[in-house]
């Protein structure tokens, strides 16, 4: 069992979506839960991506493959996840913030948390404060997810906060943040409920923030 | 020869400012001066590492002006050790170039979505047609434009920042097939005069460190450099 595990993981990690759809088809026929799939296979490919990414050994074209492979495998797997009544864990909003229009990352975490029973609800990038207070007033999500790339931008993200804050919505919400220049102190500083280092520790995070980890 | 503060300087900058530190840096003014890879900023640990490194080597007590900006966070973390560091207050290079903090953020305001090309990204090779082709090279075309446009279709602008007229001119070709490349996601081609006055008093404060202000750091010995420091 174990081995098609390792497989997926590694079709993962080596961007190969043709690889990653037949071994997720195969792993369906051989028994194997749409779950631990997504759990033992593709996630753990995109977690050993996110690692050499941060270390340098994985530059952004390579993570790209990775996402789409890992985008192949969900296709299958997304319908299955619903119709096998995995717990749908809430909503989540996401987006960048004001002045960043680099979204890889928030699709990708998008991607996880929707594979992980999560309702996405994508504000898009270049999303100001108006556009967020906008969609939790919307549609009352239990998270909301923001993306900076820049040290420019990430500023945008406390701006935000503090937004949400004035309009009396911060207590109906739990924030999580994440992006290249981000990282554990600053999310404390601007009064983030989390940070996630990369991708599925966002969709990993999203689930503790609603109690569900 | 020594700054004013009476250590003697150290020079340890990118690539991307030679030209302008050349030009500004009096001869003899510095004991040492490196130029380190274009390339670093991609991998910001790397960049960390390797100026830390550069700093560990000098032995003597010196004042280091630092030719970075945070740059992705290349820069928090960096010791002090038994030196004084001298930074511009800048989230990367662009600003250093454009002049000012303050130009800088009037351009991203007007518009956030734009690619910055200067003489020595351009030299170095990094723009989007020159990764294009390496992509390319490594993934066949359908997947090379596919990786392509996830990174930049949401781009608006392609702007080319030289110093002087010369530079505009001579490098103008070659921005300007990067620019035609851009076009697919829709992206306009401009030229923007950049200034160097933010070298020239980075270099005024190395001489004089008393004079600084907001816009440059000073971290003192045993100090550390975090992304705080930045904010502004």
């Amino acid at each position: 069992m174990s081995e098609i595990f390792e497989k997926l993981s590694t079709a993962v990690l080596e961007g190969d979506a043709e690889k990653t759809h037949k071994l997720v088809e195969r792993g369906l026929k051989q028994g194997l839960s749409p779950k631990e799939i997504l759990d033992n296979g593709l996630i753990v490919g995109m977690d050993e991506v996110g690692s050499r990414f941060k270390r340098g050994d994985m530059f952004v074209p390579e993570v790209l493959m990775s996402a789409d492979s890992m985008a192949a495998g969900m296709e299958i797997l997304r319908p299955l996840l619903v119709e096998s009544g995995v717990e749908m864990l809430g909503k989540v909003v996401m987006g960048t913030v004001k002045g960043d229009l680099h979204d890889i990352g928030k699709n990708l975490v998008s991607m996880l948390c929707e594979g992980a029973g999560f309702e996405i609800i994508d504000i898009g990038f270049n999303a100001g404060p108006e556009k967020f207070i906008e969609a939790i007033k919307q549609h009352q999500p239990q998270v909301v997810g923001m993306s900076a790339m820049l040290t420019t931008t990430m500023r945008a993200m406390g701006q935000t906060i503090k937004a949400i804050e004035e309009a009396g919505l911060r207590d109906r919400v739990k924030i999580m943040v994440g992006g290249a220049p981000v990282d554990r102190d600053f999310a404390n500083t601007i009064g983030a409920d989390g940070y996630g280092s990369n991708a599925p520790s966002g969709a990993d995070l999203a689930k503790q923030l609603v109690g569900a980890a | 020869m020594t700054s004013a503060q009476g250590s003697p300087l150290v020079v340890i900058a990118c690539q991307v400012f030679q030209s302008l530190i050349e030009k500004y840096l009096p001869e003899g003014m510095a004991e040492q001066v490196t130029f380190k890879d274009y390339g670093l900023h991609r991998v910001p640990s790397k960049l960390t590492w390797s100026v830390q490194e550069e700093i560990d080597n000098i032995e003597d007590p010196s004042l280091i002006m630092l030719g970075y900006g945070l740059c992705g966070n290349g820069l928090k973390g960096i010791k002090s050790r038994e030196h004084t560091l001298l930074i511009p207050r800048t989230d990367d290079c662009i600003a250093v170039l454009l002049g000012s903090y303050k130009k800088y953020i009037q351009e991203f305001d007007a518009t956030p979505g734009t690619y910055y090309l200067t003489k020595g990204w351009l030299e170095s090779g990094s723009n989007p047609l020159q990764e294009y082709h390496e992509c390319v090279a490594k993934y066949g075309e359908k997947d090379a434009t596919w990786i392509m446009d996830q990174q930049y279709q949401n781009y608006e602008r392609i702007a080319f920042v030289a110093h002087n007229q010369e530079d505009l001119e001579k490098y103008r070709p070659q921005a300007k097939e990067v620019a035609e490349y851009c076009k697919r996601w829709g992206m306009r081609y401009e030229e923007i005069l950049g200034s160097d006055i933010y070298v020239r008093r980075l270099i005024e404060i190395a001489s004089s460190p008393t004079k600084t202000d907001a816009d440059f750091l000073v971290i003192p010995p045993g100090g550390e450099v975090t992304q705080e420091m930045f904010m502004r």
